[in-house]
């Protein structure tokens, strides 16, 4: 089962905000865009460790958009939930709150609403009730033990957790334990504690060891008189059958280590995988059918390679076809770590953006890609540590080469794209496909840097790339393109820009030849490379666009461009191509519209 | 297993023990794929079902599954709930308690009908009495004209609705167009008023399990066992929803009934439904035959009135006594030697005898108006359980009963239990809209009944203060159920200084579910499933008892009704514990005029077969 999609309105920063959402979710936002707030959002309808007087809302919960709430400005939060109708426990528990029949979808929802009866416009607290209910029908009105077997629980930054292990009673080890307890024969575990027991009083009463306990007996005896006397005894945990198999402690690095010796990283990694059992061991016992798993912000305690290790393979679990055994936990992240986002599901972002008076959320749930897609776009983000996801705007780009310039040829027009959080993107090839949609589906403002390519009639292949780009990303609209000037007209108003050959060429006819040659001799101050270069750019030879790129590729393109980058910071030019210059405008307008 | 489990597991399992000795009730108890327990009267059927319940829903079922238990009256599902609560078996989302109405509503139209499509007014009320009549005789008139009259179409127009039960389907062809014509116009009126019937939810609740595979899925997940009482009642719909659950959907059966006490033909239930089941490959089928209840000689006499053979055994010593006496000078005649002579002697004659001991069962309400002028004058306080009674009933009435028992005695005994009158309470308020007070409706009734707890007070007077602390503002508020408005109101009257009533108190208000004191009048069909050290058959002439219609039908070779009224006399003697009085004129009066066709053929052949004189 999994949360499909969720609706919340006119609650906090919230006015209005519905998403679908995958298995896994990894939420993602600014600080105050709210994250915690969807959270606890959730947590309304599904933790039922939350007590009903927090299901009592204050005035100030409510939409911050509104001043002065009348009798219609309620407080609603819907979870969808689905894939549940091939358990038969899960059915039974959702069954009655059907929302659409094929395939099942169950709907819960939470309302703050002022009482029906009130003569005029609600004024505190007093004048609000809530209900849960299900199926979008109020009276079908749902109680704690709901919650109870399909909790939403809360881990609050995994940092407890070395403390957790150590306490008994809050210990995920608890459970796992009390499981072995209850298969044990009772006379075998008798005879271990009788055999611990005796080995235990033989050290104790070992002399050297008696001696110690008495000397501490002495001394405190003189400190506080015999009346207060704690009657000293060195010697192993308590030893009572049932409670032997309790004082058991996990060790690790095969057993030369305790817990608390582990890093924070070790520790949280155990912690979360007796979790996982332990849910699954609730389920299978029947004490509940399925768990939420809320984490909020886990980076706060945990390694970057931690938080990649821990996270990558949970969260990215896809259900595989034919599979009977559906997970028996979901986990929602919250997070601003670029290293967990980075190991992210593909479709699992729910992305908040706030504009200081309204947030919205938008979520990857819907993209329609191939599995293989899928797959590239997660290796990319998973190398590039997501920074596409936090990016206020994104420049795709084929190759380093750009990679390496746009940025230095963007600070000489006077932008920076750092502090403008406009990042460039390199999709290493010519598939934008895949990374357009994404960002088309998280509504981030992107532009597409593509070379001409021309054919041997003339016709740039970058503009048969562009049309076939604009069809896939805009599949509902009619496209009538009869010339090649109108399709490039469509693509540079939808942020596709196409140059007349390659980057590399745009930017020599562009002005920067000094720079060019000035990064060749820098390379090889002799031969034949820099001699034809020379020879272009002194006019003495016809420019031959072929050789010049056969030159550079033979210096490979991404040295090459970092040391033009060089040429042109030293050479403080301020020559950019028009097509490029237009991109970043473009990205920029949209990206940073003040 | 949790501790919970446990204890429970104790109560029912030292119940169960009690099962044992009978090796037909220990193999219901140890039935585990589908079964279908025939029970004879007095065979302990209802312990053996409620017992197995409380084992199914510890061992067989794992929350958050469930139990459905399927009852035919309201009567039986009170009954059940009760028997179940004193195994610590309480209803919850886990278990419902209910008649089979209130099961498809619930169960099936209210989460499911919108999804599926199916058109329903918004909000829904449940027609009253009165609203179908009215409705029926406006449809009626629309389709057929004025001349016609409501009273000779309504057995049709039932049975119709209860047996086409395919008229929905496309291609649907009604053998009587005319009466086809009636529903169709019925049902448009129903739903412009914003209401629906016990016909139609069931009907729904068919059409919504056999239409669609996710209906049946969702159920079969809720509810993995189906246990159903008193299946010999079940109209053929309810029949076609358990075959389909259970031997389609593959849920888990659990039915109990005895065709011989099928007694509800006039609503198209038939004995030979149950029969079939019991027959099939994949049922268990169970038979009881020891009668816990019955001396020997009534179940010679019982068996004789039926017409067949079961050979039940008794397992008492005695055999039970059966008189006959004959009141040559008619119906009025043994209303009084009933009141005068029967009555008092009985009672001196029992040990411990109290009037609530003696049962008179009659075929309907017109004799039970004769019987209950003649007690009441000779200063009897009696139950009268027919259409002719006073005050009404409806869950909410029977609700006010539990209340004024617990003010009466139940905050010192127990029973009824507070919880239980506040969870039917809350129960009631179900579908009323989500901005009513759950919590001040609770306060509202439990301070009433703290502070109320007078005995010896007059019912009037309860009921007024009751009305003014805390129902009216729920009665007038149209949470509760259409109709009980109206019920209450009639009630009230009932009890008015000067009313029929007016001496009833607390207590007396409290014991209309069987009280101390209080003499039993009811129909034959309203004493199904109950018990009495003694009974009085009344009325049993040739042409009441069989009646006109069965012995023209008989005449015409058709023999169902025949063998219904075979039934409707055995299940009145079957009541009996330990005495049976059977009483007969020779004649009886009808439409003003009297018929003289001699005692009933049925009281003849008992009296031959078990050696007694007519009287």
């Amino acid at each position: 089962m999994h949360i499909c999609r969720v609706e919340i309105i006119n609650f906090r920063n919230f006015e209005h905000v519905v998403f679908g959402c995958g298995r896994n979710v990894v939420l993602l936002g600014e600080n105050k865009a709210g994250k915690s707030n969807l959270l606890f959002a959730l947590r309304l309808v599904l933790d039922p460790s939350l007590p009903d007087s927090a299901r009592k809302l204050r005035m100030e919960d409510i939409w911050d958009g509104i001043e002065n709430p009348g009798p219609d400005d309620i407080v609603k939060i819907s979870i969808d939930l689905m894939d549940f109708e091939h358990d038969e426990n899960q059915l039974a528990l959702l069954a009655d709150h059907l929302v659409q029949p094929e395939p099942m979808v169950a709907r819960l929802t939470y309302v703050w609403e002022p009482r029906k009866g009130l003569k005029e416009s609600p004024r505190k607290e007093s004048d609000y009730d809530f209900n849960v209910y299900g199926g979008d029908r109020p009276e079908n009105r749902i109680y704690g033990d709901l919650r109870r077997r399909l909790p939403m629980e809360l881990l609050h930054a995994l940092r407890d957790c070395e403390a957790d292990l150590a306490r008994w009673t809050r210990s995920p080890l608890r459970p796992l334990l009390d499981e072995a307890v209850k298969n044990m024969d009772a006379a075998e575990l008798t005879e271990y504690a009788e055999k611990i027991e005796e080995a235990s009083n033989a050290l104790t009463e070992a002399i050297e060891i008696k001696e110690q306990a008495e000397k501490l007996d002495e001394q405190l005896r003189g400190m506080v008189g015999t009346n207060q006397a704690l009657d000293i005894l060195l010697r192993f945990a308590p030893v009572a059958p049932d409670r032997l198999v309790r004082s058991l402690r996990i060790f690790i690095d095969g057993g030369k280590r305790g817990v608390s010796d582990a890093s924070l990283g070790s520790t949280n990694l155990l912690f979360f995988a007796l979790k996982m059992l332990e849910y699954r061991q609730l389920v299978d016992e029947g004490d509940r059918e399925h768990t939420f798993l809320a984490i909020e912000e886990p980076e706060a305690h945990l390694h970057p390679t931690l938080q990649r290790l821990v996270f990558r393979n949970y969260l990215r679990l896809r259900q595989e076809e034919g599979d009977e055994k559906l997970p028996e936990a979901n986990v929602w992240v919250s997070t601003h770590s670029p290293h967990i986002a980075s190991v992210a599901p593909i479709d699992g972002f729910v992305l908040l953006r706030s504009n200081g008076k309204t947030t919205t959320a938008v979520s990857s749930a819907q993209l329609k890609l191939s599995e293989k897609a899928k797959e590239d776009l997660e290796r990319y983000l998973d190398v590039s540590r997501g920074e596409m996801l936090f990016a206020r705007g994104v420049i795709l780009v084929e190759g380093d080469a750009e990679k390496f310039l746009i940025p230095v040829l963007a600070k000489a027009q006077g932008i920076d794209l750092d502090e403008s959080g406009i990042v460039i993107c390199s999709v290493s090839g010519t598939n934008f496909g895949p990374y357009a949609k994404l960002l088309e589906t998280l509504n981030i403002p992107y532009a597409i840097l593509t070379d001409g390519d021309p054919d041997e009639d003339g016709v740039l292949n970058g503009l048969r790339r562009a049309e076939a780009l604009l069809e896939k990303l805009y599949p509902d609209v009619k496209w009538d393109l009869p010339t090649w000037d109108q399709t490039d007209e469509a693509a540079t108003a939808h942020g596709i820009f196409v140059n007349s050959h390659t980057f590399e060429v745009a930017l020599y006819e562009g002005g920067l030849e000094q720079e060019f040659d000035s990064a060749m001799t820098s390379i090889s101050k002799t031969g034949k490379r820099t001699e034809r270069m020379a020879a272009w750019v002194l006019g003495i030879e016809e420019f031959d666009a072929s050789q010049f790129l056969t030159d550079i590729e033979e210096v490979s393109k991404g040295r090459f461009a970092q040391r033009l980058a060089a040429c042109i910071v030293e050479s403080k030019t301020v020559c950019c191509p028009d097509y490029v210059q237009n991109a970043i405008k473009y990205v920029q307008e949209r990206a940073n519209p003040d | 297993m949790s501790k919970n489990a446990l204890i429970q597991t104790n109560v029912y399992g030292a119940a169960a023990e009690t099962l044992r000795d009978n090796d037909r009730q220990w193999a219901a108890y140890e039935s585990q794929g589908n079964c279908v327990v025939l029970a004879g009267p007095g065979s302990g059927k209802t312990k053996t079902l409620t017992i197995k319940l409380a084992r199914m829903l510890a061992e067989d079922v794992l929350p958050p599954r469930g139990i459905a238990c399927i009852t035919y009256t309201r009567a039986c599902a009170g009954e059940l709930s009760h028997r179940l609560d004193a195994l610590g078996v309480t209803e919850s989302p886990r278990l419902f308690i209910g008649t089979v109405h209130s099961f498809c509503f619930q169960e099936l139209v209210m989460p499911f009908g919108r999804l599926a499509g199916i058109d329903l007014p918004e909000p829904v009320a449940v027609a009253t009495e009165s609203d179908r009549s009215g409705i029926f005789a406006a449809s009626l008139e629309a389709v057929h004209g004025r001349d016609e009259k409501p009273f000779d179409w309504l057995q049709r127009f039932g049975s119709f609705r209860r047996t086409n039960l395919d008229r929905y389907r496309d291609g649907f062809t009604p053998d009587d167009p005319d009466v086809a014509a009636v529903v169709t116009e019925y049902e448009k009126r129903l739903r412009k008023a914003g209401l629906t019937d016990f016909e139609q939810m069931v009907e729904l609740g068919l059409r919504l399990v056999e239409e669609h595979d996710w209906v049946r899925k969702s159920l079969r997940a809720k509810f993995p066992i189906l246990v159903v009482d008193e299946y010999q009642d079940m109209v053929p719909a309810l029949d076609r929803l358990v075959r389909t659950l259970c031997f389609q959907e593959g849920i888990r059966l659990f039915a109990v009934g005895d065709p011989d006490q099928s007694i509800y033909g006039f609503q198209d239930a038939s004995p030979d439904l149950l029969l079939e089941l019991a027959k099939r490959k994949d049922v268990e089928s169970v038979q009881l035959r020891l009668n816990y209840r019955c001396g020997q000689q009534i179940i010679a006499a019982a068996e004789t009135a039926l017409g067949q053979r079961r050979d039940y055994r008794s397992s008492k010593r005695e055999p039970g006594s059966i008189t006959i006496h004959k009141r040559p000078l008619g119906l009025e005649d043994q209303a009084k030697f009933i009141a005068e002579e029967l009555v008092p002697k009985i009672v001196n004659r029992l040990p411990n005898g109290d009037p609530s001991d003696v049962a008179v069962l009659y075929r309907d309400y017109t004799t039970g108006s004769v019987i209950a002028r003649e007690v009441q004058r000779c200063g009897w306080d009696f139950i009268r359980l027919d259409r002719g009674n006073p005050l009404p009933q409806s869950p909410f009435t029977d609700w006010l009963h539990d209340c004024a028992a617990w003010c009466a005695q139940g905050w010192k005994t127990g029973h009824p239990r507070l919880s239980r009158i506040i969870a039917d309470w809350l129960g009631f308020h179900r579908y009323a809209p989500p901005d009513l007070d759950r919590r001040k409706l609770q306060v509202d009734l439990v301070c009433f009944l703290q502070a109320h707890r007078a005995p010896d007070e007059f019912a009037f007077q309860w009921l007024t203060r009751f009305r003014d602390a805390a129902l009216d503002r729920y009665l007038t508020a149209g949470s509760l159920s259409r109709g009980e408005d109206e019920n209450f109101a009639k009630l009230l009257k009932a009890f008015e200084p000067k009313g029929a009533f007016a001496a009833f108190t607390v207590r007396a208000l409290g014991g209309q579910g069987g009280a101390k004191g209080h003499l039993n009048l009811m129909t034959l069909h309203n004493a199904k499933g109950l018990e009495f050290p003694a009974v009085i058959i009344p009325d049993l002439e040739q042409g009441r008892l069989p009646n006109y219609y069965a012995l023209k039908d008989l005449a015409a070779h058709n023999d169902r009704q025949y063998r219904e009224d075979r039934r409707l006399f055995y299940v009145g003697l079957t009541r009996s514990i330990s005495e049976i009085h059977l009483l007969w004129s020779g004649w009886y009066q009808t439409k003003g005029f009297g018929k003289q066709n001699g005692p009933s053929q049925f009281l003849v052949e008992v009296a031959k077969a078990i050696g007694l004189p007519l009287g």
